[in-house]
């Protein structure tokens, strides 16, 4: 009997022995987690993506600022000598290989295309309306991240085939920059081909903002000619120059007739991560220009005193150019103006200007949640007035060059600018070449493209203290990534 | 052939086991004593696994009957140790032996108990008794010190669990050790809720030999807690214990009144080409001590009642217990752990053969907690708010109780506001225990099965009110008129957390005797463990009033159109499937042999590896035994050794999810986006990398140790060397950054190593009648290293706004260890400057870094290992003295080589500076201390990176417990009807001497938050009185 107890036993081992295996068998539907197996089996999966391939570009926030803060425009302030510490060494040409600006860019970038790779990758798997113009957005973005990248960074690593798994890993060494171009223009004129010209949604990637991009890649690459006839499609687009220059940088003047493509945030989704500033749906950078503890009835609010005009771009501008004011807020004269506003403010502490960037300073009642964080002002990442004056430059030194059109393009903007046509310029050839980039400067002071500008079109070294030739037209691959993925360093760094 | 002989052996018992059944029964007589020979009373005499039991007489006398198979008696007793006899016919006289030293002292191993002499392993023990001695509110306080191989760093906030490590840190995913209450597995966690008086003893499993039955939770050692029960046939005795406490700070960190702290701003501004702040420094003053005003005196009681006991078929241990600690931080309104417990341990014998088992522990725990050990903590905000100012704030049309700067406009507040400002309060309802049924199969076959549960509910609120720190304060929620300022709203948060664990456990236990002399102790089964836990959460903004007494969701009024309503959830499960088994064979009592396997599956790991095997082995000699051996001074010689390999699992399954979250508190998880002034679009991206080949983390651990008892068991030394090497560390790679910001996958890379030293060594004597004296010192050595994490590497913890990273985890390096620049003094002129390595900023006077690549440039690369937080080694020293109805206990803790990396100087230009400054660089040859550079505002050489100049040898002894007490003598209370009374006075942590300038250099955390001080809780400085009471 005993020894029945035991064959028993033994059964009933090997038995729950058995059977109970699968209860260690996991499937993350258990914890309500939807994977990759689950996805993309319907239409507004598809679009779901795609719209997370737009997020990334809200992580981009520091990208206009280093612009500026690197180029002659402004300087980068601060609290001291360490706050914000890589945008120091970005204005103080000290720049090195572990900037944390150039780090999150770097990532995020490819965290972009990535998410396009993905949709690249599984395009063939559904099928359904509409999926082509999708598509064009994808190859639209696709482009855009590579170009940031590579206007900052030179050659990088180039994969469009697939989103990169962690087998990946040190697989890619940095691709020449011609071939970089290549791809963000053949990615840019799939999207033109698919794009609609006016989409579902404001913000939304038109076939006017894929030939405005192309334009400006074209130009990056000194293919004028190409860049002349492409950014004159946008040029006859249904866009106009707003009447005041201010309104542009409202927020009822978000996505205007200027607009041709604009960096979407919002304060609509409050945000309270302080670990991860740049993820949610506001625009950290515009926390970053305010004025400090400004108090009293103006409608500015405070800020951090970062991404300062220098008094150099405020003497740039002629008597009567109404943008002066709109991109440079003087904050002791405004004081002086509106002594109603009992205005009460915290002199900069570090590198202080006493100038502000006016166009995306921190207002009142635009932010929610942490209020650092969630200000709803767009990224205006092309305007029409940037179209006309790369279309001007573009004809200006075209093969056979057309500065009628260059001037009529250019003085659209001066005259907007001084509300008359007294200013016009005149001039033609280099000298209007010249005109035309001094106009941008001007024109698009504080958004962002001053130093690009200034590196491609070979005056950086002049304008620039700290500037080396050779060195500093790129910046530095992060560090992170030379050691991990043992990827060669930009000359100098 | 061995098959063969097994089966005849298992009929021959079963022969035995019928015999007996049929034979007479018989009486049996005799008497207990204890080591002097003198009666023991109320001692419990029982058959071993049968149901006769009885208990001693006055006079030590004791009578039982037995069916005649009954060979051998068990008799224990309250403070000796459990002695198993052979019966003999006529008079017996057993002699019982002192708990303290006994070799018939046994452990609780897994699935099973030990004789001490028996044991091939390394195992730590801890005895109730002396738990009970510091009468801490979390039973790890009581291991610390007095269990070799074992450090604890222990918290100071009210019932914050500290950090445990059972020899070093071999791994970077988690470093506690699983925890076995009466056989139930829990979580360091769970220490929160178990009332230390209730635990009869704790084993601490060290080695592979003791923890490869545990398998892949083994990895990190094994705490076995045992919790009292009763004893059969005894009557109920009661016990109350009681403990009242005051406690208090031991000390205050050194920083500027209110005249030197003008003076210094004063100069700071001068230097950096700013207006003088204070014109009139002399009236300044001395201004406020903040700190003063921070910490307070505060009670802590505790309370214990009793009862155990039992019947001839049941026996019972029941208790209920009580314990209110207030914080000194703050004071009990915003700092306390309230803890109510009630336990019912029963066992029932059900038939001869069946027994049944039921524990059940039912835990309340209240609590709150001030901010603490970051930069917004309320020490940090004491130690650096402006001391010109006054307590209350006496600023016209102004709201808010206390003061606020006029100059400190960020980070840095009014600690009593802040204090003010802080609510939150957290419920804890806990049931845990198990229900087992035992079936002697066979006389000394048993079978085991074991249902054990924790089951917890947490819930908990907190509540953020608007708040005033100052009208241009950016932190400020509040105008100065009290109105609300726009965009700004009050927030409460509640939350509701469920946890349900259990392990299922079926095994049998088979011990036998072949040939006399050779002992077989056999167990096998299987288990089944789930672990679960759900979360539900909400927020809301606008709170009525602003009021914590309107404070709840449900009186909020935000709406969630503006978000100002929020909701979360999130649920968890582990499983795991475990096969084991277990053979001890001793001969003679001089030749052990241990082997344990085990097969683990988890639910956590690849498809392509679910199932590990886990195995260990250990020899052990009992020189001592050997007929060659004869000393009269050794009455114990065991040589040890063990080799096994255990796993870790702490890590989650790793597939390939999609994050379809607006937002992300992730990096990489966001995937919304707000076209033109629509609401944000929910968008989807794949946020995480799948692993299928993710496997466990497997820990081959080499022991070997020697046991010794001297001069008839006075003398006891137990000593062993370790070593364990981790392969397959579970790890996040660094994978290149152009993969993108998806959550990197966990990954079996990289390898560590740690060895180390555990020592042990008791002294335990009488002189004379009344004079008793134990003494035991402790030793504990651990060296740990990353050899290999595959160019990966961990940052860690960190301070400060911008936030720096100060410790990591990555290869050539202890885990952990503290990273920053190297200083080498302070530039003491231009020439200095120009021929050091190229730093910008430097100016005489500012601190020089070391050009540790030598590359001529002063930059991130030229940081270096500057510290390491754990110690080199700990000791413990405890110390008993018994004179007539005296007794004076002490222990004292030491703990050599810690780091603390002080990171509570906020140094921002107008917050409060520390005393050091008084003595900075005021000139050429002033000072060359790179703790003392110059002052000014402007930093441009950042003076204060992270650096060793905030390095300090955090080395310290404590006085942990010094106790007084005075025990009534029976004669005396007999007639009061009292089986024992007991006064004491007791001082905890009266005394640390170290070298570390701030408030304790004790600070716990994981592997990458220990030694960090931001400004952590310190641990109190405690006078207590204390009643022990028998009736």
């Amino acid at each position: 009997m005993k020894k029945a107890t035991y064959i028993l036993m033994a059964a009933g081992f090997i038995t729950l022995s058995t059977g109970c295996s699968k209860f260690i068998d996991y499937d993350p539907r258990e914890d309500f987690q939807i994977t990759a197996d689950d996805y993309l089996k319907t239409a507004d999966d598809y679009q779901k993506m795609v719209i997370g391939t737009y997020s990334p570009l809200q992580w981009l926030y520091a990208n206009p600022v280093i612009g500026d803060v690197a180029s002659d425009n402004s300087v980068s302030g601060g609290e001291n000598a360490t706050d914000v510490l890589g945008l120091q060494h970005i204005d103080d040409y000290v720049v090195n290989a572990n900037n944390f600006y150039m780090t999150e860019a770097w990532k995020s970038c490819f965290e972009g295309i990535n998410r396009a790779n993905y949709l690249h990758e599984n395009k063939a798997k559904l099928d359904f309306a509409g999926k082509d113009a999708l598509y064009g957005e994808v190859y639209f973005l696709r482009a855009y991240y590579y170009f940031e990248l590579v206007r900052m960074f030179g050659d990088v690593p180039l994969f469009t085939d697939k989103r990169l798994s962690a087998s990946d890993s040190r697989q890619y060494q940095r691709a020449s920059k011609a071939d970089v171009y290549k791809q963000i223009e053949t990615d840019l004129t799939e999207a033109i081909r698919a794009l609609p010209t006016v989409n579902s949604q404001k913000g939304r990637i038109t076939k006017f903002a894929a030939q405005a991009l192309l334009g400006k890649v074209l130009l990056y690459q000194n293919k004028f000619d190409a860049a002349a006839a492409m950014l004159e499609n946008v040029v006859n687009g249904p866009f106009s120059l707003v009447a005041n220059f201010g309104d542009i940088f409202l927020q009822t003047g978000e996505n205007g007739t200027e607009s041709v493509f604009e960096i979407q945030y919002s304060n609509l989704s409050p945000f309270y991560d302080w670990s991860n500033p740049g993820r949610g749906q506001g625009n950290l950078a515009v926390q970053m220009c305010g004025v400090r503890n400004i108090a009293g009835n103006s409608p500015y609010a405070q800020g951090w005193s970062i991404n300062l005009p220098t008094k150099e771009l405020a003497a740039a501008y002629a008597a009567g150019d109404r943008r002066k004011a709109v991109t440079i807020l003087d904050i002791e004269a405004y004081k002086t103006a509106n002594p109603a506003m009992n205005i009460t403010y915290l002199v900069a502490p570090y590198k202080n200007t006493g100038l502000y960037n006016q166009k995306y300073h921190p207002r009142k009642g635009e932010t929610s949640g942490q209020i650092e964080l969630n200000y709803l002002n767009n990224y205006r990442t092309i305007r029409y007035a940037d179209v006309l004056l790369m279309a001007a430059e573009a004809f200006n030194r075209a093969s056979t060059p057309n500065d009628t059109k260059a001037q009529t393009y250019l003085n659209r903007v001066r005259a907007r600018a001084f509300g008359s046509n007294v200013n016009n310029i005149t001039v033609t050839g280099t000298a209007l070449r010249q005109a035309i980039w001094d106009e941008r400067r001007l024109e698009l002071a504080m958004e962002g493209d001053r130093f690009f500008d200034l590196v491609r079109t070979g005056q950086a070294a002049a304008k620039i203290t700290g500037f080396k030739v050779g060195r500093n037209e790129v910046f530095p691959i992060p560090q992170q990534e030379i050691d991990i993925s043992g990827l060669t360093q930009n000359p100098g760094y | 052939m061995r098959k063969r002989n097994r089966l005849r052996l298992l009929f021959s018992l079963l022969f035995w086991g019928v015999t007996a059944a049929f034979a007479q029964d018989r009486t049996v007589s005799g008497m207990v004593t204890d080591a002097a020979g003198k009666p023991v009373s109320k001692a419990t005499v029982q058959a071993p696994g049968a149901v006769q039991a009885t208990s001693t007489g006055e006079d030590g006398r004791f009578r039982i009957t037995l069916p005649s198979g009954i060979k051998t008696l068990l008799v224990s007793s309250v403070g000796f140790a459990d002695q198993e006899v052979t019966i003999t016919a006529g008079m017996m006289t057993i002699r019982l032996e002192s708990a303290q030293v006994s070799l018939e002292d046994v452990v609780v191993i897994g699935y099973g108990v030990q004789r001490v002499t028996k044991v091939s392993g390394a195992v730590s023990s801890v005895k109730g008794t002396e738990i009970e001695k510091l009468k801490p509110v979390r039973a790890e306080d009581a291991i610390q010190g007095r269990a070799s191989g074992v450090t604890v760093v222990s918290a100071g906030s009210p019932g914050v669990k500290p950090t445990v490590l059972i020899r070093g840190i071999p791994s970077y995913t988690g470093t506690d050790p699983v925890v076995v209450v009466d056989g139930s597995i829990q979580t360091l966690d769970d220490f929160n809720s178990i009332n230390p008086a209730d635990i009869e003893s704790v084993n601490i499993l060290k080695d592979a030999a003791t923890t490869a039955i545990y398998g892949v939770k083994g990895g990190n050692g094994v705490i076995v807690v045992t919790t009292k029960s009763g004893r059969k046939a005894q009557k109920t005795s009661f016990t109350y214990n009681g403990n009242y406490a005051v406690q208090e700070v031991l000390n205050q960190i050194g920083v500027l009144n209110a005249s030197e702290y003008g003076a210094i701003l004063n100069e700071g501004s001068a230097l950096s080409g700013g207006k003088v702040i204070f014109e009139n420094l002399a009236g300044l003053g001395v201004g406020t001590n903040w700190q003063d005003q921070i910490f307070k005196r505060a009670p802590m009681e505790s309370h214990t009642v009793a009862a155990r006991g039992g019947s001839d078929r049941m026996t019972y241990f029941l208790s209920g217990g009580y314990v209110s600690q207030e914080g000194i931080v703050g004071g009990g309104d915003k700092s306390y752990f309230n803890r109510i417990n009630a336990t019912a341990n029963l066992t029932f014998d059900l038939t001869k053969k069946l027994r049944f088992i039921n524990n059940t522990t039912y835990t309340n725990i209240k609590n709150a907690g001030v901010p603490e050990n970051a930069i917004n903590s309320v020490l940090s905000n004491a130690l650096n708010f402006d001391p010109t100012l006054p307590v209350l704030n006496n600023v016209a049309g102004t709201v808010g109780t206390y003061s606020f700067s006029p100059r400190i406009l960020s980070e840095i507040v009014n600690p009593l506001t802040q204090l003010q400002d802080t609510y939150n309060q957290g419920m804890t309802n806990k049931l845990y225990g198990k229900l087992e049924l035992q079936y002697d199969l066979l006389k000394d076959l048993k079978l085991t099965s074991r249902f054990g549960y924790t089951n917890t509910d947490v819930s908990g609120k907190g509540f953020t009110p608007l708040s005033f720190y100052g009208p241009s304060h950016i932190n400020s929620t509040l105008y100065a008129d009290g109105a609300a300022r726009p965009g700004s709203h009050n927030n409460v948060y509640e939350y509701k957390t469920n946890y349900f664990n259990y392990t299922f456990e079926n095994f049998a236990n088979h011990r036998f005797t072949v040939a006399d002399r050779n002992q077989f102790d056999l167990v096998a089964g299987f288990s089944m463990a789930r672990v679960t836990g759900n979360n539900l959460s909400g927020s809301r903004q606008d709170v009525p009033f602003n009021s914590w007494d309107f404070a709840d969701i449900s009186s909020a009024t935000g709406i969630a159109t503006t978000n100002g309503l929020d909701v979360g959830s999130y649920q968890y499960e582990r499983r795991n499937l475990s096969y084991f088994g277990r053979v001890d064979f001793d001969h003679d009592g001089r030749y052990l042999v241990s082997g344990t396997l085990r097969r683990d599956g988890s639910y956590a790991f690849g498809a392509n590896n679910k199932f590990a095997n886990f195995y260990s082995g250990a020899l052990g000699w009992v020189v001592s035994n050997e007929k060659f051996f004869h000393s009269k001074a050794i009455s114990l010689l065991k040589l040890r050794g063990s080799y096994g390999i255990t796993g870790n699992e702490n890590v989650n399954p790793q597939y390939q999810r999609i994050s379809t979250l607006l937002y992300a508190y992730n990096v990489g998880q966001n995937a919304g986006y707000s076209f033109g002034n629509e609401p944000a679009s929910t968008g989807a991206t794949i946020a995480s990398f799948r692993n299928d080949d993710l496997r466990w983390e497997k820990q081959a651990q080499l022991n070997a140790g020697l046991d010794l008892r001297l001069f008839g068991n006075k003398i006891s030394f137990s000593g062993d060397y370790f070593q364990k090497d981790i392969s397959g560390l579970l790890f996040t790679p660094t994978l290149s950054l152009y993969l993108g910001a998806a959550a990197l996958p966990m990954a079996n890379i990289g390898t560590t190593r740690t060895s180390g030293v555990d020592m042990n060594l008791g002294y335990t004597d009488q002189f004379g009648k009344d004079f008793r004296i134990s003494t035991n010192l402790t030793y504990t050595k651990a060296v740990n290293k990353v050899t290999e994490t595959n160019n990966g590497l961990i940052t860690g913890g960190g301070y400060g706004i911008p936030y720096q990273s100060v410790t990591r985890f990555e290869k050539g390096y202890a885990p952990g260890y503290f990273f920053g620049h190297k200083t080498d003094g302070l530039f003491q002129n231009a020439a200095d400057i120009a021929k050091h390595a190229s730093q910008p900023g430097a100016q005489p006077g500012d601190v020089r870094f070391v050009d540790i690549n030598g590359d001529g440039v002063i930059n991130a690369d030229d940081r270096t290992q500057i510290g390491d937080p754990f110690p080199d080694f700990t000791m413990g020293w405890s110390l008993s003295l018994e004179y007539k109805g005296f007794d004076l206990s002490s222990f004292v803790y030491a703990s050599v080589g810690n780091d603390v990396y002080r990171a509570y100087e906020r140094n921002l230009a107008m917050t409060n500076k520390f005393r050091s400054v008084l003595g900075r660089w005021t000139g050429e040859g002033s000072t060359n201390d790179a703790n003392t550079p110059r002052y000014s505002f402007v930093d441009a050489n950042n003076n204060t990176r992270a650096s060793d100049r905030y390095v300090e040898d955090g080395s310290f002894i404590k006085l942990k417990n010094l106790q007084l007490g005075y025990t009534f003598p029976s004669a005396r209370l007999e007639r009061a009807k009292l089986g024992g009374l007991r006064f004491y006075v007791q001082g905890r942590n009266l005394i640390t001497l170290t070298k570390y300038t701030g408030f304790d250099p004790e600070i716990s955390g994981g592997i990458f938050d220990t030694g960090i001080d931001r400004g952590a809780y310190p641990q109190a400085r405690s006078i207590a009185v204390g009643l022990d009471l028998k009736f």
